[in-house]
């Protein structure tokens, strides 16, 4: 290990830093560095990017940066963090990249390529021989008291003849310049989409830079796993899903980002169903196959009949699927023992017992410390030690602060590490407290060198594994690079590979010459359960607006709320459990957040501008619940949420693809429109309602122009009855709504049954042909009542028809 | 001895359930040496839509069924004949405490008898702390893990009171223990966490046991009950001896073996996931009749 020399600094022209943000960038005592060598001279593929660096001035890199965290920000990146407050926080970028040179990246690739191919023997002995154990290389104990050994799918042998099909490895260098595996994620590794936009943000920063740089690219890794996967599918019409745990996982918006990226249908459990032993999509056209599912849901939740019993999130039968080869499942259910932390001590001999080799690229050092021997090493090496759970699937620098250096001061009620090993060292590991390199991070405009770790994704492709070539990098927050320091969270950073050729460009858009237009797939019908609510939350919340824009623009005029009127509509809010006496009342909260909540369910299916149009409406309109008065302040407050409302709907107007999808939305819309101007009229056009109800009518239905254009009375119980009931060319009518809906309704999957019209289809063509033929002074308040009836009838029947 | 089974479960929903997998372990295994089944019948009503067998991790073959329709009421009928021989309990060649874990680690095994399984928690059995210390109470030095066994079943059967009303089907160990009450499944989950604790593997045992009307009495129709009892493994040359702590006595050939496990999650005789509202009730009748 060579240090660099405190004293005989080189000059700046020969370490190649330049005068920049780099110019003092030197390695930390004894640590690997990516950007310099052990003599402090950067490595030649850094230098174009230092270069430029050096060269900017500190205004425009900080526009470069802003560039990348506005880019993150539109597009929506977040992960959730558990437990503590929770929610969702932004993707934490740290902007510069990471640079190795293409054939220091091949060797690290064979390595992870030996690995992968080693880990997937291991599975396929433990659910399979049980060689291994029988033959006295891994202690049957590890296997047996894992709770990641599935006994259910012992003897279960994948369709697809492979357990595992995407891997992604943390790797580490230690202070020689080697690679180490710190730990392998086979359960269901995360961080691939979060790579991919990691990628687009770094790119935003330094688009022109990358572009001079052969840095090789990410998607054609993406396109080939996606081809694997559409080859393991029984027939044309399968589908390919990614079955998630839904909204409330930590990297939920990943799921849902490789989702949309892929063309993959985005899945819950109870999106599915298992049927004669096939797994089944619930789609609004009915129960569709589908032969590959690409699991980010923990193996033991997958089927509560058979596995966690309290699974919530599961679909019962699964493992029966399995059984029966009917389902290719990515990776097999039960590989995520493959990442027990103590397997990381046989893997040398069990790669020499397996296939007669020794591991390309070593493990940390790793004890388990149930066998005598191993247990006696590390309590005598034990501060060089990192302790950890043995049966533990999280890395030892990311289980939550389980794991602690053997040097580590004891705490006041705890147990000395020595007595512990002793006592229960079945169920412990001692790891070697190993060190990482150090990569330049920007720290206040200049560079400092941070400690990093690799995650780097491998897929099973038709031609063996595929490594990605990049990643991204873990960057820690402090100096300290015992990689136990990990713990303490951090950054991430975009890993470029450089060539010293130009690299091939792939991209995921099919080329011209052989491109298809196929429908959209089958909606599923919690998708479109969520759609249709979407719609109807997103126009409870414009009908509520509308009407608490007219009454607090009165209040601000009669200063009353005892006037008549007034205190009629606020009668009329009550029911609705809409209050009138604050400014933006609890109530619309609700409604919007719901509508919030419906869209992020489906998040696969928005642009990132409609989502961000929706958030910010349900951020500002939680703003002014904080501070907004009644009368002025809340018209005011009214006009702008109704203007953010009408922001997100005409961005869904204008872009939404015109198939299922959008029908449901529609449907939603349409029916909650009807319904509030069904109730509103049946109110406030009554005979006795107060005076002024029909002017404020007008306005609430937003027609107050056309009626003075139309009509040559001033307002009128009849006319306005006409307009804002019968008029089939008024969009905010009551028959235009039924009309739009028997529209849609006719073009929904299933409208035709055997030649005959569905009974749904039926009964919205009754309902809507029932108002038709209406003239203004037949609608009375016993038929308004019958009409809300009606239309609460068809949000009925279109959930138990389509979306149950 | 040779008997005639049956077994009835009738379960009434509250409302229509539809979409009903179920997966049902309620035959009588055959376990060479110590029972044969003969003949055997499972009859599920409404008849399923689809129904499958397959062979679980412990050897036992699980009927799986799937009724699509709405139904009121499930019923499920077992039927068999079954040869039942007891264990044979011979001198005890089981070895002391402390050089058990030798005879573990020389295991090199993973098939479903492998004493490897038995050890440490299972979903029902977590580690608990208290009975760990009643469960040390009653081993000595000098004591084989038979004696041990034999102890601790002995204890239980004296410190617990069989109470139908102080548990139920998903109360856990901790919580009988704390009540000193409860049925077979509680004493046979109490007397395996002990065991474990003690590093000495353990496992459920789910069956029939014939009751024995009081002298004079005519045996009642359906009065005979699923039953629960422990199986510990004596080292490598005893291997697996069945004990029940309900009646404080070596498993004989009163007692008929329906299946393994770690503990009742894994043998439970009627695991299921239905689309229903409301509650369901249960009813069963279990006639085991000497041939």
């Amino acid at each position: 290990m060579t240090k660099k020399p405190a004293a005989g600094r080189m000059t700046i022209d020969e370490a190649g830093l330049g005068n920049g943000p780099a110019a003092a960038y030197s390695a930390l005592p004894g640590v690997a560095d990516e950007m310099i060598d052990a003599s402090g001279v950067i490595k030649p593929v850094w230098q174009l990017l230092i270069d430029r660096l050096g060269a900017m001035s500190p205004e425009e890199l900080s526009e470069r940066f802003i560039r990348a965290d506005r880019y993150l920000r539109d597009a929506g990146v977040f992960y959730r963090a558990y437990g503590g407050e929770g929610g969702e926080r932004s993707w934490p970028i740290s902007h510069i990249p990471v640079l190795i040179a293409e054939d220091e990246w091949k060797t690290l690739a064979a390595g992870l390529v030996q690995r992968a191919d080693l880990l997937e023997s291991i599975v396929a002995d433990i659910y399979g021989e049980a060689r291994l154990v029988e033959e006295g290389i891994l202690p049957p104990a590890l296997i047996a008291a894992n709770p990641e050994f599935l006994r259910p799918l012992v003897g279960v042998k994948p369709v697809s003849g492979h357990y595992l099909h995407f891997c992604s490895f943390e790797v580490g260098r230690g202070p020689d310049g080697n690679w180490w595996v710190l730990a392998d994620r086979t359960q269901a590794p995360s961080g691939a989409g979060f790579a991919l936009e990691n990628r687009v943000a770094t790119t935003r920063a330094f688009s022109d830079i990358y572009a001079e740089t052969h840095v090789h690219r990410l998607a054609s890794f993406f396109g080939a796993f996606r081809d694997a996967l559409q080859s393991r599918k029984h027939s044309e019409d399968d589908r390919i899903a990614v079955l998630t745990p839904g909204i409330g996982n930590e990297t939920y918006y990943e799921h849902a980002y490789i989702a949309r990226y892929l063309g993959f249908m985005l899945l819950e459990g109870e999106d599915l169903a298992v049927v004669n032993g096939h797994v089944m999509v619930r789609t609004v056209a009915g129960l569709k196959p589908i032969s590959v599912l690409w699991r980010r849901l923990d193996s033991v939740y997958a089927d509560p009949l058979e596995l966690n019993q309290s699974s919530h999130i599961g679909t019962p039968g699964m493992v029966e699927a399995l059984r029966g080869k009917a389902l290719t499942i990515v990776n097999a259910l039960g590989s995520g023992i493959l990442e027990t932390r103590a397997l990381l001590a046989f893997l040398p001999a069990i790669s020499r017992h397996l296939r007669g080799e020794d591991l390309l690229l070593p493990s940390i050092a790793t004890w388990w410390c149930g066998q005598e021997s191993e247990r006696a090493h590390v309590l005598a090496n034990i501060d060089r030690m990192v302790i950890g759970p043995a049966y533990s699937c999280l890395p030892f620098f990311d289980d939550n602060g389980q794991s602690v250096l053997g040097s580590a001061p004891v705490g006041v009620n705890e147990c000395p590490l020595t007595e512990r090993l002793q006592r229960d060292g079945a169920r412990l590991v001692g790891q070697e407290a190993v060190t990482l390199s150090t990569t330049p991070v920007m720290v206040d405009g200049v560079l400092a060198p941070r400690p990093m770790s690799l995650r780097v994704f491998a897929a099973r492709t038709e031609d063996g594994w595929e490594i990605m070539p990049g990643g991204f990098a873990r960057i820690g927050s402090g100096d300290d690079v015992a990689a136990i320091a990990m713990q303490a969270g951090g950054r991430a950073a975009d890993v470029w590979i450089v060539s010293d050729k130009p690299v091939e460009r792939a991209t995921l858009l099919p080329t011209e010459d052989h491109f298809s237009r196929s429908m959209p797939e089958n909606l599923p019908s919690r998708a479109a359960d969520n759609l249709f609510w979407l719609g109807r939350y997103i126009e409870r919340s414009e009908g509520a607006l509308r009407i608490l824009r007219a009454w607090h623009g009165r209040y601000a005029e009669a200063a009353d709320p005892n006037q008549p009127l007034l205190a009629d509509v606020t009668d009329y809010l009550a029911a609705l459990d809409i209050d009138t006496a604050t400014g933006v009342p609890e109530n619309l909260l609700i409604n919007i957040d719901s509508a919030v909540y419906s869209a992020s369910n489906i998040r696969d299916r928005f642009s990132p501008d409609g989502w961000l149009a929706l958030t910010d409406l349900a951020k500002t309109a939680r703003r002014f619940h904080e501070h907004v008065q009644p009368g002025d302040d809340a018209t005011h407050a009214m006009t702008i949420l109704l203007r953010k409302l009408a922001g997100f709907a005409g961005l869904v107007h204008e872009n939404m693809y015109r198939f299922t999808g959008w029908r449901f939305l529609s449907i939603g819309r349409y029916l909650e429109r009807g319904l509030h101007m069904t109730r509103l009229l049946g109110r406030l056009s009554a005979h006795d309602a107060p005076d002024g109800a029909l002017d404020m009518l007008l306005e609430v239905g937003d027609s107050v122009m056309t009626h003075r254009r139309r009509y040559n009375v001033s307002t009128a119980h009849l006319t306005v009855t006409d307009l804002l009931a019968l008029d089939p060319l008024n969009p905010r009518s009551i028959l235009y709504q039924l009309n739009e809906i028997r529209n849609e309704v006719e073009q929904l999957p299933n409208a035709v049954v055997n030649g005959q019209m569905s009974p749904f289809r039926r009964e919205t063509m009754r309902v809507h042909s029932g108002l038709a033929v209406l003239t203004p002074e037949m609608m009375t308040p016993q038929v308004y009542q019958q009409l809300e009836q009606d239309l609460y009838g068809l949000s009925d029947m279109i959930a138990r028809t389509y979306l149950g | 001895m040779l008997y005639d089974l049956s077994l009835h479960m009738g379960y009434a929903y509250d409302t229509p359930a539809t979409g009903a997998r179920h997966m049902i372990r309620v035959m009588p295994m055959t376990l060479p040496g110590r029972q044969r089944l003969v003949a055997g019948s499972l009859q599920v009503s409404p008849a399923p839509d689809e129904q499958t067998t397959f062979m679980d991790f412990f050897n036992h073959a699980v009927a799986s069924v799937f009724l699509r329709a709405p139904h009121e009421t499930l019923d499920i009928r077992m039927q068999a004949r079954v040869q039942v021989e007891g264990q044979s309990m011979t001198a005890d060649f089981s070895p002391l405490l402390k050089s058990l874990p030798v005879e573990i680690n020389n295991y090199w095994s993973l098939e479903a008898n492998s004493p490897h399984h038995f050890l440490g928690a299972s979903p029902r059995i977590p580690e608990d702390a208290a009975i760990a210390a009643y469960a040390s109470e009653v081993a000595a030095p000098r004591m084989t893990i038979l004696q041990i066994a034999t102890a601790l079943c002995k204890r239980i059967h004296d410190d617990f009171v069989y109470d139908g009303e102080a548990t139920e089907v998903d109360t856990t160990p901790q919580q009988a223990f704390e009540l000193r009450r409860g049925v077979c499944q509680d004493f046979t989950h109490i007397m395996i966490s002990g065991l474990r604790s003690l590093g000495v593997p353990a496992g459920y045992v789910s069956g029939f046991l014939r009751t024995i009307p009081p002298p004079g009495k005519e045996r009642l129709g359906g009065a005979d009950a699923m039953h629960a009892w422990v199986r510990v493994w004596c080292g490598d040359v005893t291997g697996w001896i069945e004990l029940d702590p309900t009646n404080d006595m070596p498993a004989g050939v009163d007692h008929i073996v329906v299946a393994h496990g770690r503990d009742y999650s894994d043998v439970a005789p009627v695991i299921g996931v239905v689309k229903s509202y409301g509650s369901q009730a249960l009813e069963q009748a279990v006639d085991v009749i000497p041939v």
